[in-house]
């Protein structure tokens, strides 16, 4: 496969680089990380501008956010990573990529991918689980191109290197793709319900464990650890000076690869997760403070000497500011994980902040710099405008720091309003839109810091097209000789104990000839029982938090009075998660007396089985929805869909006025009805069968009722039915037996465990399995 | 079988044997990297200064 002449002289080897295949995917960062940052700017000009675009459904913020998301991930720093791996990768193996035919299979699919996401979404075709929101066909064709293709193409490079010791840049980017491909596979195991839908083989707090069990690593081994391979390979060679501590840099990688895989579910603290799992994410998110600090002081100590050409060099400059965000977002990530800072931060801007200090500050700037560094040498020409280099540096940083400290601020500001209580013990601001109003000049600033942001890639795109415009006819490719590592390799003999002369017994000097770790450099220069070790590491991790929340029953007590949705309501709730109504609306309502008060009784675990996949949402830019069913009168949510302005005035939520006008497809409903059954819904099969029927008796009584209260006749065809019918069903199956016993129970003769504790630190687990629950 | 041998268990113990696991791997590779000859740790960290071969190139 590989491109190799032998000048049968011992073995010596002629090969050359592939350089082309980094000049594709430099050009596709470039053109994705434009994409990527201007629809962000758009979604943040949708919620300070929400009818800017006139009620249009598939550019609605619901939608278009979970675009924005994708394309910054996995199409920017997708395509960085990639194009990193595959320069640095040819280098420290002294070969040149395994196979040039899987190279190019690999752009060419990823780019693929990265367009269908761009279809589908906007179309409301999503799973919405963040970050995880691609349907089942595209996922299929991640796995396939991620794994096979370029795992494999990576592997085998490794396999034929020319080079004997894995430099540790190369011991990230392994972590990385078995890591991502294993959180892949598992987050999106689901059973389709047609091309453009499927539910997720897991419900409610399952679901939810197994998507941040995702989402969290999706950070780490996506945006983390192959851009901390890209900082140990190109700082170096940018500050033409080896990294500073080869040790630490080892150290490094096999905590963050034991660590890190733990931490997820300190993303669903105070939620209905067992509060077991959610410290033991938040000790393991505080032990991460030390790898990460130590991989960020690793690298800027690399600059040791060095600090003269920062002032000059703008690659050494976005590196440097690159770094420093790793430390500033690995220090603010701990602290987010500890409970109580926690309960004050999620669900506000908070997050939103955090994000994307790591996002535009740790992986924009690293990828900067390496381009600006690779761009010269790729296109075999100078840059274009150095000036243009430092400019793009200044307004990038300044645009970070106007987007992330008024969010800083309005994060605060959420959290703080909306657990104010007065002296008589009521809610300060009972008013969800008044807490939202207070913050929007703040995020008018986070669009001026978006477009400066956004400017700066503009800049960076413009000059390398400028520069590749001012490239040679042909690229010269320069021939590398060198033999090929032989096959045997002879370890050097076992050393002998420094204990050897000591009074100790026999079995201390062998524990001294292990601890001198030969093992692990045999280790180190084994690129498949590496790779299986690494992954090794992440099953077990993974093991310990999973099974016990998928296998005891009592993490998930049942609870008798709760149903699965009618067909309808399946319907509405299809609707609900394609018009990505989770990324503003919350459904989990914590232990917390501001919450309980603002929107009544807190989440039980058992509330969720039937809710494939959970939509608990991270954000509250709306008020939580989990205990919607029976607030408003259908009539009210109509008017709300039409315009929210007009029943909420202030409210930054876009119309839907489609959801009014377009009919439900009610014979579309039966393959939701059978997907939902074969995953354990009880549904007869006279009520699959009759699906679609069930369905419009159901939408004639609810239009009915919107007749009744002033509405408009003859609806029940419409979308809107069905989405009423499911956010009037919402949070209203804990209460359903004490409405049908017309006696609800006095406090006396409530269990302890079914009182409402408001005390913050009482989780809803351990509540719950006392709460009504059927069998336990 | 799993599930019956899972549910055995006292799950409170997750978090102490997780924390017992980590510490004895990560004291063990702590160890093990201090261990490293300097000349070896200088040598591998010289390897992306150059794209041409280094010789020796075995350790």
């Amino acid at each position: 496969m590989n491109q190799v002449t032998n000048d049968g002289d011992g073995g010596i080897d002629e090969f050359s680089y592939d350089d082309d295949i980094v000049r594709k995917f430099v050009t596709a960062t470039i053109l994705w990380g434009l994409i990527a940052t201007l629809v962000g700017l758009v979604v943040a000009i949708l919620l300070v501008m929400p009818s800017l675009t006139g009620g249009m459904p598939w550019l609605s913020f619901g939608r278009l956010r979970p675009l924005h998301t994708n394309a910054a991930i996995f199409a920017f720093a997708g395509n960085a990573i990639f194009a990193a791996i595959y320069y640095s990768t040819q280098r420290l193996c002294k070969a040149r990529m395994w196979s040039d035919k899987l190279s190019r299979i690999h752009f060419w699919g990823w780019q693929l991918i990265i367009v269908a996401a761009a279809i589908s979404l906007p179309l409301g075709i999503t799973q919405s689980k963040e970050y995880a929101e691609l349907e089942w066909p595209i996922d299929i064709a991640i796995a396939v191109i991620w794994l096979f293709v370029f795992g494999g193409n990576f592997m085998m490079t490794l396999i034929h290197r020319r080079e004997r010791h894995m430099y540790v840049a190369l011991w990230f980017y392994i972590a990385t793709i078995v890591t991502v491909a294993l959180l892949h596979v598992c987050n999106n195991l689901v059973v389709p319900a047609g091309w453009f839908k499927s539910y997720s083989i897991y419900a409610g707090v399952q679901d939810a464990f197994m998507q941040w069990w995702y989402g969290h690593n999706a950070v780490a081994f996506f945006l983390t650890t192959p851009f901390l391979g890209l900082m140990y390979y190109f700082l170096p060679k940018a500050a033409e000076r080896p990294v500073y501590s080869y040790k630490l840099s080892i150290i490094h990688f096999w905590s963050l690869v034991f660590i890190y895989i733990w931490a997820g579910p300190h993303h669903l603290h105070y939620t209905a997760l067992p509060e077991w799992a959610c410290t033991l994410g938040m000790l393991f998110s505080l032990m991460l403070w030390m790898p990460s600090w130590g991989g960020m002081i690793n690298g800027l100590l690399t600059l040791r000497g060095a600090w003269h050409k920062v002032a000059t060099d703008p690659v050494l400059k976005f590196f440097v500011v690159g770094v420093t965000f790793y430390g500033m977002a690995t220090f603010e990530g701990p602290l987010l994980s500890i409970k109580s800072v926690n309960a004050l931060s999620h669900y506000t801007d908070w997050t939103i902040a955090h994000v994307h200090s790591g996002a535009l500050g740790w992986n924009g700037f690293m990828t900067f710099g390496m381009l600006y560094w690779l761009i010269p040498r790729l296109f075999q020409t100078k840059m274009w405008s150095e000036r243009m280099v430092g400019v793009h540096f200044w307004t990038g940083t300044i645009g970070i720091l106007l987007y992330i400290v008024p969010i800083y601020a309005a994060g605060l500001m959420q959290g703080l309003m909306w657990r104010a209580i007065d002296d008589t013990g009521n809610l300060v601001y009972p008013d969800f839109i008044e807490t939202i109003q207070t913050i929007v000049p703040l995020w008018w600033l986070r669009v001026l810091g978006g477009a400066l942001y956004v400017g700066g890639v503009s800049m960076l795109a413009f000059n390398a097209f400028m520069t590749w415009w001012g490239r040679p006819a042909t690229y010269e490719v320069p021939v590398h000789r060198a033999p090929r590592l032989s096959k045997e390799y002879h370890d050097a003999p076992v050393p002998k104990s420094d204990l050897e002369k000591a009074p100790v017994v026999e079995i201390g000097r062998k524990i001294d000839i292990w601890s001198q770790m030969g093992w692990h450099r045999r280790w180190e220069r084994l690129p498949i029982k590496f790779t299986v070790l690494t992954t090794l590491a992440v099953i077990i991790a993974t093991l310990f938090e999973l099974l016990p929340t998928f296998l005891i029953r009592s993490n998930v007590p049942t609870i008798a009075t709760v149903k699965p949705y009618t067909p309808l309501e399946l319907a509405g709730r299809h609707l609900f998660v394609s018009e990505g109504c989770y990324n503003c609306h919350s459904q989990m309502i914590r232990p917390m007396v501001a919450e309980t008060k603002r929107y009544g009784e807190y989440s039980k675990p058992g509330e969720f089985i039937y809710d494939r996949p959970f939509q608990w949402g991270s954000r509250r830019i709306g008020p939580d929805l989990a205990r919607e069913g029976g607030k408003q009168s259908s009539k009210w949510h109509w008017d709300h869909f039409n315009n929210p302005s007009n029943v909420s005035e202030g409210s930054v939520m876009p119309a839907y006025q489609h959801l009014l006008t377009e009919d439900l497809k009610f014979e579309g409903i039966k393959p939701h009805v059978q997907a939902a059954a074969y995953l354990g819904a009880p549904y007869t099969p006279d009520e699959i069968e009759n699906s679609a029927s069930l369905a419009r008796r159901q939408a004639e009584v609810i239009a009915a009722d919107l007749v009744a209260q002033g509405g408009p006749a003859v609806m029940q065809g419409k979308q809107a039915i069905a989405m009423i019918a499911y956010l009037q069903r919402l949070g209203t199956d804990l209460f359903r037996e004490l409405e049908e016993q017309q006696a609800p129970k006095t406090d006396d003769e409530l269990k302890p465990g079914e009182k409402q504790d408001e005390e913050a630190g009482q989780t809803p687990a351990s509540a719950s399995s006392t709460d009504q629950t059927g069998e336990n | 079988m799993l599930r019956d041998l899972v549910s055995a268990l006292d799950y409170a113990v997750c978090a102490e044997s997780a924390l017992a696991l980590f510490v004895g791997t990560f004291l063990m590779i702590f160890y093990g990297t201090l261990r490293l000859s300097p000349s070896a740790a200088e040598r591998f960290a010289n390897i992306p200064l150059s794209d041409q071969v280094e010789d020796p190139r075995d350790e």
